[in-house]
């Protein structure tokens, strides 16, 4: 019964999101669109930082990869169409993060952290300065294309795949074993699991979904620099909307992901000089009072049949967390 | 709650951003410019510059359009110093505050990515401060820049060095690597080998460097008679802080960007003697135009007046100004608001104006006027030294070695 | 290269190291006694470059003797935010605190920059690009101060660690923090020392940095990724490891930068990623 009504709901959500670009203006339609293409990006890093534990911190390098490839196999001599040159953005990046990922997926905790920075800062840098395929730090240029329904649209389609994969994801003997190996790796390998094998996949997963993102602003941004594309906002950007939301769930990218973006988006307009400030600031609360994320009240209370965002709930948290 | 949850954001959202409409005699145009960030200092300069020219054709009565006078109003945003925020920000400002025009934003990685967002909507832009001509070898028609391009920035500062003194052989050209700068570094090397010199040191380091004495160590092993910095001021003034740590003494040494500004003498004190700096625009220079102020001194006096805060006024603030009269006589002189044939009367704008000559060649770009070349001198001063017949004083050449001073 | 060349770019080198250990030091106390990665870390420093540099503007105070007041200033906001902020949320997942520290990241340097604008200063003095020669080596008395500044405050770090009762009770702390509180150890005021005198250092650095490179509110931020390196390079653990770690991205970076500047990010950062995959536990460290 309950089931069916979630369902029903969701299918509601589902329509006025379809309808949405008759409803908007396009500026706030490109808002929208940002705010799936930064879902999309969360959903991505939710599987290796939020199921497995791992801090990925340098998934804008598959950002960068996805976008150069879509677009240079666009304006090459091919003039390959978007959604295959998109598709092989992403498929170069599992290639790249499954290489990769190999030797430093045996790295632990910050170490891990800081190798995968590293591997973001020096393919921008390589991004910077192969002058020969890159057109180095001038950036290439994109066909024009002035659709935003389109961009809204496959963003939206995106998301929903990225939905129903990561609920599938974490039902799957896959996804339970990346959850073991965020417990306890060493159980987890006495479990049987092939620990290498789960993390490299999760890796590879969140890369692909760091491509299609980045190809996809790729095409709609139009001028394409590693200045731009390699940027470390969008490596902090995904991480904030997945903790935000909550890490290891499937709903939390995608929640944390609309509240950062709106909120942001709203600071931005409301404070011209002090807009990082308020954001900092909501981002400081929202740590102390919420620091596992919008689903850890929404959901668990759900089942009780609670009524969540009780003001004693958020103090509850702070207690749980505090040293004294 | 899944549900409720996220259908209550979206109505949030929904209600955000409504903006009062504009009154209906204004013409609204757009700005996106860096308030916060690595070049929040130069967003500032620009903001000031439009808000200027602004105020004065305003208090002139505005823009007159078949007989009926429009005030401008500016609506602005801070890109952060992020480029991919001005993507967004020119989207908001076209789609959203409903804007006629658009006025560019400070530097030339954001100029690069506006001008296909104008194009998409083909809604003009003229920028102030951008100058890299990969801007405008895209073929964008409705993408302007008022000032002169990046290639020419170094150009003067070597004729002048040359016409001094006759046995200069060797350069050495550091810049950094993003597009305006890589420009400016390799039109200065091209521009010096065309001259017959060697350019013995070319170099780019990545945006955001902290330390330069690797390659000012490399340079010194090198003695090169001219030392040419392309980047922006913090590079500058770092340069010239190791150069003198590292005893790297040349008998020139001049930059793109930064001697022009107030606060490289501020930040070197008499460190930033003898150092050559180019820029798009002086007070000394002579234009005798047809705009409010007509010359650089009446723009000067009268900036100065409604700004106090203000010394020497950097260039980016009168190539500001210069973009708003620019706007405002093309649109007279279209006589309509439409935006494809204001973008016709901009392509076929030639005028004069305290700035210069403001006229676009056949991709957009103004290349019809010179670039000057200022120098600081040990009285405290910043002359312009280039070109001679406007020179304010003479060149002092060559620059004393850093242990010779007192 | 010629053998001159090469000598002056050892000198870079080590003169960079010292500044750079000192720019770590407080970020690896903090990383490795509370596993907290603060990217507010760079804020600090900025902080402390400013206060210098208004020291010298207003009231003429040598840059080198403003770095106490530096320090304390530092110190004291270090404890006022651990306090009352992290210590909220320390037991939280290790990704909230560090998002916890972005947050106010984005908080300090806006503020900074609102207050005091985004213009370039830098603290020029007298002495500023003056030096001395070495036979064909430039040796400037400012860096060299600096460097000896740094080695000061991190051979002070190191005693103070091991000799004082509060020293052993951060260690104490950071091994393991049940059985530091069984002793009688108050975790929430140690922490607060910790991550105070972690801010100290960094006011320290800012100091020292206001008189070596141009800065405005955005300086900070490449400051911490560099922390963030070193602290790896060298392992957490030990003071001596930040000097280790920093001199070991110094000669790194001045070296690559001397043949290939366009490139010397990427250079540095792979080296990093291929000694990380070699020695994961950093090259100084012990394994554990």
């Amino acid at each position: 019964m309950k089931k069916a009504a979630a369902i029903a709901g969701f299918l509601a959500l589902l329509a006025l999101l379809v309808a949405l670009p008759r409803l908007v203006s396009s500026y706030k339609l490109l808002t929208y669109t940002r705010f799936l293409v930064l879902a999309l990006m969360a959903q991505g890093w939710n599987f290796i930082g939020g199921y497995t534990g791992y801090a990925a911190f340098g998934n804008v390098a598959y950002f960068g990869i996805g976008a150069y490839t879509t677009g240079l196999l666009m304006i090459g001599k091919w003039h390959v169409p978007f959604f295959p040159a998109l598709a092989a953005g992403a498929l170069l990046s599992a290639l790249v993060a499954i290489l990769l990922g190999l030797p430093i997926l045996r790295l632990k905790g910050h170490y891990f952290a800081i190798a995968t920075l590293g591997v973001a800062e020096a393919l921008s840098q390589v991004a910077d300065t192969w002058d020969s395929v890159t057109e180095g730090s001038t950036g290439i240029d994109l066909p024009l294309k002035t659709e935003g329904e389109f961009f809204y649209y496959t963003a939206l389609a995106l998301v929903t795949c990225g939905l129903a994969l990561t609920w599938a994801f974490s039902r799957s003997k896959l996804g339970n074993g990346c959850v073991a190996i965020r417990e306890d790796q060493d159980a987890a390998r006495m479990l049987g699991i092939n620990t290498t094998l789960f993390k490299v996949i999760a890796y590879a997963l969140s890369a692909v979904f760091a491509a299609l993102a980045g190809g996809l602003t790729a095409y709609q941004n139009i001028h394409v620099t590693p200045g731009d594309f390699f940027r470390i906002d969008y490596t902090l950007q995904m991480i904030i909307a997945t903790i935000i939301g909550g890490a290891g769930t499937v709903l939390g990218p995608v929640l944390g992901a609309a509240v950062y973006q709106l909120l942001s988006t709203y600071v931005w307009s409301k404070f011209l000089e002090l807009h990082p400030t308020v954001l900092g600031l909501i981002i400081v609360l929202f740590i102390v009072f919420l620091p596992r994320g919008l689903m850890t009240v929404l959901g668990s209370k759900r089942q009780r049949g609670e009524r969540p965002f009780r003001a004693s709930d958020l103090l509850a948290n702070v207690r749980a967390h505090r040293v004294t | 709650m899944k549900r409720t949850a996220p259908a209550a954001l979206l109505t949030f959202a929904l209600v955000l951003g409504a903006f009062p409409a504009l009154a209906e005699d204004t013409i609204s145009f757009g700005a996106a410019v860096s308030l916060t960030g690595k070049t929040a200092k130069e967003g500032e300069y620009t903001r000031d510059g439009y808000n200027f020219a602004v105020e004065t054709v305003n208090a002139q009565g505005g823009i007159v359009l078949g007989g009926k006078k429009y005030k401008i109003a500016v609506k602005y945003y801070d890109d952060e110093s992020k480029s991919e925020s001005t993507a967004q920000l020119i989207e908001k400002l076209i789609n959203e505050d409903k804007v006629t025009f658009i006025l560019g934003p400070y530097g030339s990685a954001p100029s690069g990515t506006a001008a296909p967002i104008c194009e998409k909507y083909k809604i003009p832009m003229i920028e102030a401060n951008g100058s890299a001509e990969s801007i405008f070898s895209k073929g964008y028609k409705y993408t302007f820049a008022v000032l002169s391009p990046a290639k020419l920035y170094l150009k003067g500062l070597i004729d002048l060095v040359m016409s001094k003194d006759k046995s200069v052989t060797t350069v050495a050209v550091l810049g950094e690597n993003e597009p305006f700068s890589k420009e400016v570094a390799s039109g200065a090397a091209d521009y010096a080998r065309e001259k017959g010199l060697q350019v013995v040191y070319q170099e780019l380091y990545p945006t955001g460097t902290q330390d330069v004495s690797a390659l000012l160590t490399n340079i010194k092993g090198k003695n090169p008679d001219i030392v040419l910095g392309a980047g922006h001021l913090q590079d500058s003034l770092l340069i010239v802080k190791q150069a003198k740590d590292l005893g790297v003494s040349p008998k020139a040494m001049g930059f793109s960007v930064g001697p022009s500004s107030p606060e490289f003498r501020a930040n070197l004190k008499s460190n930033a003697d003898y150092i050559f700096g180019s820029t798009q625009w002086t007070e000394a220079l002579k234009y005798d135009g047809s705009d409010p102020w007509k010359t650089p001194k009446g723009y000067a006096v009268a900036f100065r007046a409604k700004n106090p805060k203000y010394g020497d006024i950097p260039y980016q603030v009168a190539e500001s100004s210069a973009a708003v009269i620019a706007f405002c006589r093309a649109i007279e002189n279209a006589g309509t608001l439409d935006p494809a044939k204001v973008r016709d009367a901009i392509a076929a704008l030639d005028i004069m104006t305290f700035y210069g000559q403001i006229k676009f060649d056949s991709r957009g770009i103004n290349t019809f006027k010179p670039m000057a070349i200022e120098q600081l001198q040990p009285d405290g001063h910043k002359y312009t030294v280039f070109p001679s017949s406007v020179a304010e004083k003479d060149a002092l050449y060559p620059m004393p070695a850093w242990d010779k001073r007192k | 290269m010629g053998g001159a060349e090469l000598g002056q770019i050892f000198v870079n080198a080590l003169l960079l190291s010292g500044i750079l250990a000192l720019v770590a030091l407080g970020f690896s106390l903090v990383w490795g006694i509370m596993n907290i990665v603060n990217l507010a870390h760079g804020a600090f420093i900025v902080l402390g470059a400013y206060i210098t540099f208004f020291l010298h503007e207003l009231l003429g105070i040598d840059p080198f003797l403003s770095i106490p007041v530096a320090m304390l200033a530092l110190f004291t906001l270090g404890w006022g935010i651990q306090r009352g902020l992290i210590n909220q949320v320390i037991r939280a997942p290790l990704l909230a605190t560090f998002l916890l520290t972005f947050g106010l990241e984005l908080l300090i340097v806006n503020l900074i920059n609102f207050f005091f604008k985004a213009d370039l200063r830098s603290v020029t003095t007298a002495y500023s690009g003056t030096g001395f020669t070495l036979g064909t080596v430039r040796i400037p008395y400012i860096r060299l101060g600096a460097l000896a500044v740094s080695l000061v405050l991190v051979a002070g770090l190191a005693w103070y660690l091991k000799a004082t009762r509060t020293g052993r009770a951060i260690r104490a702390t950071g091994m393991d923090l049940d059985a530091a509180r069984l002793t009688g150890v108050k975790v929430a005021t140690i922490y607060a020392a910790t991550f105070a005198i972690g801010a100290g250092m960094a006011g320290a650095a800012g100091s020292l940095l206001s008189m070596m490179v141009p800065f405005d509110p955005t300086l900070g931020g490449g400051y911490t990724q560099r922390a963030f390196a070193i602290c790896v390079l060298g392992g957490l653990g030990n003071v001596a490891n930040v000097v280790i770690g920093a001199a070991i991205f110094a000669f790194v970076d001045v070296f690559v930068g001397a043949r290939l500047p366009s490139l010397s990010r990427a250079v540095t950062f792979a080296i990093l990623v291929l000694l990380l995959i070699l020695r994961p536990q950093g090259v100084a460290g012990k394994r554990v």
